[in-house]
């Protein structure tokens, strides 16, 4: 999922000075589930812009804020409020955000939070970040741990010189991505692989901004 | 004698470490390399070392040959993508330099520009790979050149690091991909340093041990401490603390020439590398006490 943090309250105000009216969007999905766009999280920015003397004209969670078409037909509904509104805000990630820009060509659209990394939950609201959706998976080769992602420097070979007890040089509360891989490629009886696989330099080609990609046409294929 | 041909010949090189200044009064470091000149058989030149914003190597190699000095072109992969660091590679080479040390290059978040962007594009066993291609005239996306480099490339290594396993692993790729030469983080343990090089002398490679010359007590445990592959025995702290305050340094500087006298004696590696951070006016003196000068 994505995950996104709430922007400091002040910026976000700062940044909507000078509209009165605003209508709100939420977004059931990943939002929800990091508590920046969820009814909690609508309910709160709705209070906190009236006590700013500010009028919401609505506000409404979207069942997944990036999917253009059917957020867009949610919104119908709200015609009158959308209407009332100098401006939406938006408490979702920057691609829920910039649906709305989609949808509202002749309004503000604003958004409320910042959007970090594809993470997993590992915990309740504890994200960790795994993939950089490079464009070309290579966990192939490194025993299904992705160093693109889990190695500060994005390592495709081998550990750096940095590695101190198993930590890693940038910080010691992060294991060295290599060492893992090094655990477990021999755990799996692959150490042979590791040895013998020096992986090409990354062909960043494959995640050339911005992208695209039609899951129709590959049906077709 | 060329530093490669020094190499080659079987001889006992030596190396030290000349660290470009931050910003342009270069006086220092040219009394630096001038103290060093006809004593050493090649200075490594930093780049931008620690993360640290400072001259660039290149501009400091070219002076240093200017001034009769050989010159190994520290190259990290922190700052550059593929393309610039090619382009450097083949700037450098119309410059005289023939040595280039690869390495991966630590990461921005230890330096002084913390919000820079790390690149890291390829990193140090593929920007062997690329010195292995250039000098056989192609570039990394297989172009061919109008006349090609002819370097002599090295890489490091760090013996001491824990666990140690995945760091040969790469010692070995780095072979593979061209590493004519290594030259070591600092170490201070001589018999360790041997089963390290029992598994290096499997390798047509030649090594160089890394020096650090330790300056007090503190200095010892800082390294411990902080940083990662260097670990000072505790018998050298001891030894470092009997001397007292005063002497710490002077026996420091015993203790690497000692180190070095013994590597040499036995023939356990091809070099040393001196890394005086700072000190390069004992270096002289530390290499008349290992019995090199
Ligand atoms: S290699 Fe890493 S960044 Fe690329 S797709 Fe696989 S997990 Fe994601
Ligand atoms: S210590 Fe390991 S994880 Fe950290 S930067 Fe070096 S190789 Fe990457």
């Amino acid at each position: 999922m994505i995950i996104t943090k709430k922007k400091e309250r002040g910026k976000l105000l700062e940044s909507i000075k000078d509209y009165q009216s605003l209508f709100l969007v939420g977004c059931s999905e990943c939002a929800s589930l990091c508590g920046t766009g969820g009814d909690t999280e609508l309910q709160e920015l709705k209070e906190a812009l009236e006590a700013q003397g500010k009028t919401v004209t609505g506000t409404h969670k979207a069942k997944t804020g990036c999917q253009v078409l059917g957020t867009k037909t949610e919104l119908k509904q709200y015609k009158d409020a959308l209407n009332a509104a100098d401006a939406v805000i938006v408490m979702s990630c920057g691609a829920g955000t910039q649906a709305a820009v989609e949808m509202f060509p002749d309004k503000p659209v604003y958004p409320c939070n910042d959007s970090l990394f594809l993470g997993n939950m590992t915990r309740f609201q504890i994200f960790d970040e795994r993939c950089s959706l490079c464009g070309e998976c290579i966990i192939d080769k490194t025993g299904g741990i992705c160093p693109l992602t889990n190695c500060p420097k994005g390592l495709l070979v081998g550990p750096c010189g940095g590695v101190k007890d198993g930590k890693c040089e940038v910080s010691q509360d992060i294991d060295c991505c290599w060492v893992r891989i090094y655990e477990r490629m021999k755990r799996i009886g692959r150490l042979d692989d590791l040895m013998e696989t020096t992986l090409e330099p990354k062909d960043w080609a494959a995640s050339q901004k911005p992208r695209a990609h039609s899951a129709r046409e590959d049906k077709k294929k | 004698m060329t530093f490669r041909e020094a190499l080659e010949s079987g001889k006992f090189v030596v190396t030290a470490e000349v660290g470009p200044p931050k910003g342009t009064d270069i006086s220092e470091m040219l009394h630096h390399m001038d103290l060093l000149k006809g004593k050493v058989d090649a200075v490594n030149v930093t780049d931008n070392q620690s993360a640290v914003m400072r001259i660039n190597s290149m501009s400091v190699c070219k002076l240093a040959l200017e001034r009769g000095l050989e010159p190994v072109l520290q190259m990290t992969c922190r700052d550059r993508n593929r393309i610039a660091l090619q382009s450097d590679l083949l700037g450098a080479s119309i410059l005289g330099i023939r040595n280039v040390l690869c390495m991966t290059g630590d990461h921005v978040s230890a330096g002084d520009h913390k919000s820079a962007k790390p690149v890291y594009d390829i990193e140090s066993v593929q920007l062997l790979q690329a010195v292995e291609g250039l000098n056989g005239g192609r570039d990394m996306a297989g172009n061919e050149l109008r006349g090609a480099t002819n370097y002599f490339q090295g890489a490091v290594v760090t013996p001491e690091a824990n666990p140690l396993e995945p760091q040969l692993i790469k010692f070995t790729k780095k072979v593979r991909a061209g590493a004519r030469f290594f030259q070591t983080q600092a170490i201070y343990d001589v018999e360790a340093f041997k089963g390290f090089m029992e598994h290096a002398r499997k390798h047509q490679v030649k090594v160089l041990a890394g020096f650090v010359v330790l300056k007090s007590v503190g200095m010892a445990r800082f390294l411990n401490n902080n940083v990662p592959g260097i670990r000072v025995p505790e018998e050298l702290i001891g030894e470092l603390k009997a001397a007292g305050k005063e002497k710490a340094l002077d026996t420091g500087m015993d203790i690497t020439a000692r180190h070095i006298r013994q590597l040499k004696d036995e023939g356990i590696c091809d070099g040393v590398h001196i890394m005086a951070i700072g000190m390069e006016e004992k270096v002289p003196e530390i290499m008349s006490r290992a019995g090199l000068l």
